[in-house]
């Protein structure tokens, strides 16, 4: 019996190595994901110094910082089992801070893939109570990248601040940073502002394998960060933003701001 | 190689075998859990401590440079000598003269704690510093500007590639050199608890009956042998809570309004002034307040309004025996251990 295994992994071994010579389209691949920030139709454009976009009550206003961090990343193949990403637990892995004045940011590229057809996306929006409980991290959550309050543990999932002419701040900033993930025994009041996005590629379903690198080519629309599931967002009262509490609705509504765009 | 090891392992273990009547030599950098302890809460697989991390740590806790004009060190406002609370200030004192909105609590037994400062809004001891750092009223200072001044210096980067064998100084190494420092300062060995470990250590008659009243009166919230139950309460300091909200802050529950944690009482004698502000500059004050001054409010601890009476019952006996049996929890090799003292230069 034992022989048999033995005999058994050899060959699989050597179909492994033969296949792998002939056939590199069935060894490990990559996956590109691009995050394009989008204001409706219009391309995101930081700092313009007038306010040209519009939300959808009327109100003007332009982006000065928008960053958000993407993590646990999942991809459904087409039988249904997944392939997960990678996490390490200082942080050096897994975890992706999309920064829109940072293009390089914005394309992830997911390595040894297991070769096949994939048909959804899941990834979270924010950094989980698991990676905050394990300490000081390093990489994209180094807490002096300064997305990490210092004053209420955790990290500052989705940061988007500007200008808007309704808003009563001083110099008429909006600034909203949603974070909170805490989850403590006995303590059901915490708020939990993690979202889980899940994308199906609707049939255009990127085909991974050694030969070929697919991109995902995904949309994050601010408008729809505005307006969702959530609320509709007005700059004219609470414009400064900065607890857990007063970003859920926001964090509602970008948990339906993502769109596959397409794919090639 | 390998043999010679092995060789040596053998002859150390005959040497040590031939001096078992010696007590052994404690490894100085070692994280010990004391036999009255619970389980530490710090995640030591990530950062276990060791010589070089902890005398790094114990360097950056003395600099002033973590704070933005060099003044402000951790030791500025945690002193050992005063098992690392500040005697002098009520609330604490930052970089500019800048008065903080608390009062700066001991350093003891952190490895034991799930959450720091007053409102608990920090949930790792790593994590500790970084608020220190970053408030406006204390250091004033952003992480990224100490790395980069770590950096500069040829001093602490000898120091950080000694420790962690990397010469890349980054803010979690810098962390984790403090949290060894600060994860090492374990206060055990009080009168109390070589009297509870049977070390030989007799109470007084006094402090005998001041641990029953204590017991009786104090350990529901000051709990277990590290006298905190790690929780927060409302313990009745004031009948509203506009100028500081306490664990409000962090859960905004109004249910945890007024709470504030619950300190540990080890080395109580020497870490006045007491509560979150500060407002009691003696132990005696403190026992009036649990005995006629607390208020009542929506949140305060039921424990602090039973049969429709405010406050703890205690006689004057009672009184003078718990304040005896406080100042057994004073530990002398804690607050003189040398390990712990600011660094030579």
């Amino acid at each position: 019996m034992k022989n048999f295994k033995l005999l058994l992994i050899t060959v699989a071994f050597l179909v492994a190595a033969c296949s792998e010579n002939e056939e590199p389209a069935d060894t490990n691949g990559s996956l590109k994901i691009e995050f394009d920030n989008v204001v409706g139709s219009a391309n995101l454009q930081l700092n313009s110094t007038n306010q040209p976009y519009t939300n959808s009550l009327g109100e003007t206003f332009n982006v000065t910082w928008l960053t958000y961090y993407i993590s646990n990343i999942k991809l459904k193949r087409a039988d249904g089992s997944y392939y997960i990403d990678p996490v390490v637990n200082d942080g050096s892995k897994g975890y992706y801070l999309i920064d829109e004045a940072d293009a390089a940011s914005q394309v992830l590229t997911l390595q040894n893939i297991p070769p096949g057809e994939y048909t959804e996306l899941t990834f979270t929006v924010g950094v989980d109570a698991n990676q905050v409980t394990q300490g000081a991290q390093v990489g994209v959550l180094d807490p002096a990248k300064g997305l990490f309050w210092s004053w209420n543990s955790g990290y500052i999932f989705f940061a988007i601040e500007g200008i808007a002419a309704a808003s009563t701040q001083p110099e008429n900033v909006f600034q909203y940073h949603v974070g909170g993930y805490k989850l403590i025994s006995g303590n059901a009041n915490l708020v939990n502002n993690l979202r889980d996005v899940t994308l199906s590629f609707n049939g255009d379903n990127p085909i991974v394998n050694g030969s070929k690198t697919p991109e995902v080519h995904l949309l994050m629309d601010v408008l729809k960060a505005f307006n969702g599931p959530g609320s509709t967002v007005t700059f004219t009262a609470n414009a400064s933003r900065h607890s857990p509490v007063a970003c859920v609705d926001i964090a509602n509504n970008v948990q339906a701001a993502f769109v596959v765009d397409h794919i090639h | 190689m390998k043999l010679f090891c092995g060789c040596f392992c053998v002859w150390a273990l005959t040497i040590v075998g031939c001096t078992t009547d010696v007590e052994p030599i404690k490894d100085r950098y070692a994280f010990e859990v004391p036999a009255n302890f619970p389980v530490p809460h710090y995640t030591f697989q990530n950062n276990p401590v060791t010589a070089d991390g902890f005398e790094l740590g114990r360097i950056l806790f003395y600099d002033g440079m973590l704070s933005r004009d060099g003044n402000i060190s951790c030791s500025s406002c945690h002193q050992q000598h005063v098992a690392f609370a500040d005697p002098l200030h009520r609330l604490s004192i930052g970089v500019d003269e800048r008065v903080g909105t608390r009062n700066a609590p001991a350093i003891q037994n952190i490895a034991f704690k799930k959450f720091f400062f007053w409102d608990g809004g920090v949930n790792h001891v790593d994590f500790v510093p970084i608020a220190a750092i970053l408030n406006p009223l204390e250091m004033d200072e952003s992480l990224a500007s100490v790395v980069a001044k770590l950096k500069a210096d040829e001093k602490y980067r000898t120091r950080f590639e000694a420790a962690f064998k990397t010469d890349e100084i980054n803010s979690q190494r810098m962390l984790h050199a403090l949290a060894q420092f600060m994860n090492m300062m374990v206060s055990a060995n009080s009168r109390y608890d070589r009297y509870i470990r049977n070390e030989g250590e007799q109470l007084s008659a006094s402090e005998l009956r001041g641990l029953a009243a204590f017991r009786h009166k104090c350990a529901s919230c000051h709990a277990t042998d590290l006298f905190t139950d790690d929780d927060f309460r409302n313990n009745g300091l004031d009948a509203s809570f506009e100028k500081d909200t306490g664990r409000e802050r962090i859960t905004e529950f109004a249910g945890d309004r007024g709470k504030f944690k619950v300190p540990s009482l080890r080395n109580v004698a020497l870490t006045k002034p007491y509560m979150h502000d500060g407002r009691f500059k003696t132990l005696e004050e403190v026992l009036n307040h649990y005995q006629s001054g607390v208020k009542d409010s929506e949140t305060l601890d039921p424990i602090l309004y039973s049969n429709g009476v405010l406050g703890i019952a205690m006689t004057e006996q009672e009184r003078t025996d718990i304040l005896s049996f406080l100042h057994t929890l004073t530990d002398e090799s804690f607050i003189r251990d040398k390990r712990f003292s600011q660094p030579p230069n």
